[in-house]
């Protein structure tokens, strides 16, 4: 068997409308990852022992599990527990979750290198701690966190794929549908991974870039 | 749960593939790190370029879109070989996850200051005794726990071995969640089996962390740790669940 191209341009429209559903699932998964790290980190900031514990337990919990386990509890427990959703909607929900954990700890690392100076001169200046979070904490440790952060976008633009799972039509299960169709897997499997790479290394090749040239300042 | 009691024994030795896989896959990796890594840190410029162009793919991708390829795309190209799922999953862990751990070897490798190189060949050593007894037990000493960490995410990594019909434990368990649909319980068991899974490997690395030789210097001249250098063989947060 040998690579047929007639068979791509008839293949090749199904592929892109799931690079585009790719595209929203990373988009919609970014906003809830990038969001909720940042509400975790600060809750576990300032909440006391027992909530700081909380978020701890969750984030490691998260960690610690293979993405489909989490990816099927939502798919065919959350039902049973009486929700109801989309696939769309659980796959972004658990991806963006399971990456607001990995998120929360680039804020908590952030927070943890903001010299205690800084503290102590929002206090000398009698800020409130609405204030101080909002003025000067959460942009100086969001400042630090961006090169990490976009790592995290692109790794949420590869995990996606794991979406096919549930049935959520991204670039991958395209792949799937139009391979068991026709029988040809040659051309759906390589097109797939040819445009999975092509359309994430020059976003890894910019962050590289930037890390280099900015490696040399203390962030 | 009484309802998932005859899947235990099935579950028990689906865990033994899962372990098996995992195994081998981190041996893999292991072995294509150093070997990535070491052309990676090389001073001759193509090796370095090819090995940086090698991780960078294999990076860019989800390891799915890799296994899919291997087991499904690669058959038809002819003269190509048709892998079991067993030997694709394998081969295909072990070089997604050698591809991370190529730069965890190339930062222990430079995180070796130049100057006990030259002190080295002051000294007149042997480029044998340089490499074996002065640069290795330093860059084993900042890979083996960033390598740790990456053998824990393989452990997870694993489930996508399922796809291609190796029956882990992943795969025995949505077949008996498909037959009991007791659903809660199962992936609740099954967050349980991960989160061993992956303490025992940090536990065996831990082990490992111990025996090395300038763990064992330490504790014999009881000073305080200290590092090589603020190049660190921490990986960057590229950490795939």
């Amino acid at each position: 068997m040998t690579w047929n191209w007639p068979y791509v341009a008839q293949i090749m429209p199904a592929l892109l409308a799931g690079v585009w559903e790719t595209f929203l699932v990373t988009v919609a998964c970014a906003v809830i990852a990038i969001g909720g790290g940042l509400v975790l980190a600060v809750v576990s900031s300032l909440a006391g022992r027992p909530g700081r514990l909380a978020v701890r337990g969750v984030v490691e919990l998260l960690r610690g599990v293979p993405i489909l386990v989490v990816l099927y509890f939502g798919y065919y427990a959350l039902p049973q527990l009486g929700v109801t959703l989309s696939a769309f909607f659980v796959g972004v929900l658990v991806l963006g979750v399971i990456y607001a954990a990995y998120c929360s700890e680039v804020y908590r690392g952030a927070l943890l290198s903001i010299p205690a100076g800084t503290h102590d001169a929002c206090a000398a200046l009698g800020l409130s701690t609405v204030v101080t979070w909002r003025k000067v904490l959460i942009p100086l440790a969001v400042r630090r966190s961006v090169p990490a952060l976009v790592n995290y976008v692109l790794v949420l633009y590869r995990q996606s794929a794991f979406l096919f799972a549930i049935g959520v039509p991204v670039l991958l299960a395209r792949a799937q549908v139009a391979g068991d169709q026709s029988f040809r897997y040659l051309e759906p499997y390589t097109l797939t991974g040819v445009l999975y790479l092509t359309l994430n290394l020059p976003f890894v090749y910019l962050l590289h870039r930037h890390e280099a040239r900015h490696a040399h300042i203390a962030v | 749960m009484r309802q998932l009691f005859p899947y235990l024994p099935a579950l028990w030795n689906a865990l033994g593939i899962t372990v098996l896989i995992a195994t081998l896959s981190i041996l893999g990796a292991a072995l294509t790190s150093v070997a990535l890594g070491i052309l990676r840190a090389a001073r001759n410029s193509p090796a370095r370029r090819v090995s940086a162009g090698t991780v960078e793919i294999l990076r860019g991708a989800s390891a799915i879109i890799y296994l899919f390829w291997i087991y499904y795309a690669l058959p038809a190209v002819p003269g190509a070989p048709r892998l079991s799922p067993f030997a694709a999953s394998v081969l295909v862990l072990s070089l997604t996850g050698g591809a991370y751990g190529a730069e965890i070897v190339r930062g222990g490798i430079q995180a070796v200051p130049h100057s006990q190189l030259d002190a080295c060949h002051a000294l007149g050593l042997s480029r044998r005794h340089t490499v074996l007894r002065v640069m290795l037990p330093q860059a084993l000493s900042q890979i083996v726990p960033a390598f740790s960490s990456l053998a824990a995410d393989m452990m997870k990594w694993t489930v996508i071995v399922s796809f291609v019909g190796v029956q882990d434990v992943f795969y025995v368990a949505n077949t008996a969640r498909a037959v009991t649909n007791r659903t809660v319980a199962i992936y609740l068991l099954l967050v349980v089996i991960y989160w061993l899974l992956c303490s025992c490997t940090s536990l065996i690395f831990r082990g490992i962390e111990y025996a090395l030789p300038l763990s064992k210097a330490r504790r014999a001249s009881q000073a305080p740790s200290r590092s090589f250098s603020s190049t660190s063989a921490t990986r960057e947060p590229a950490v795939e669940s």
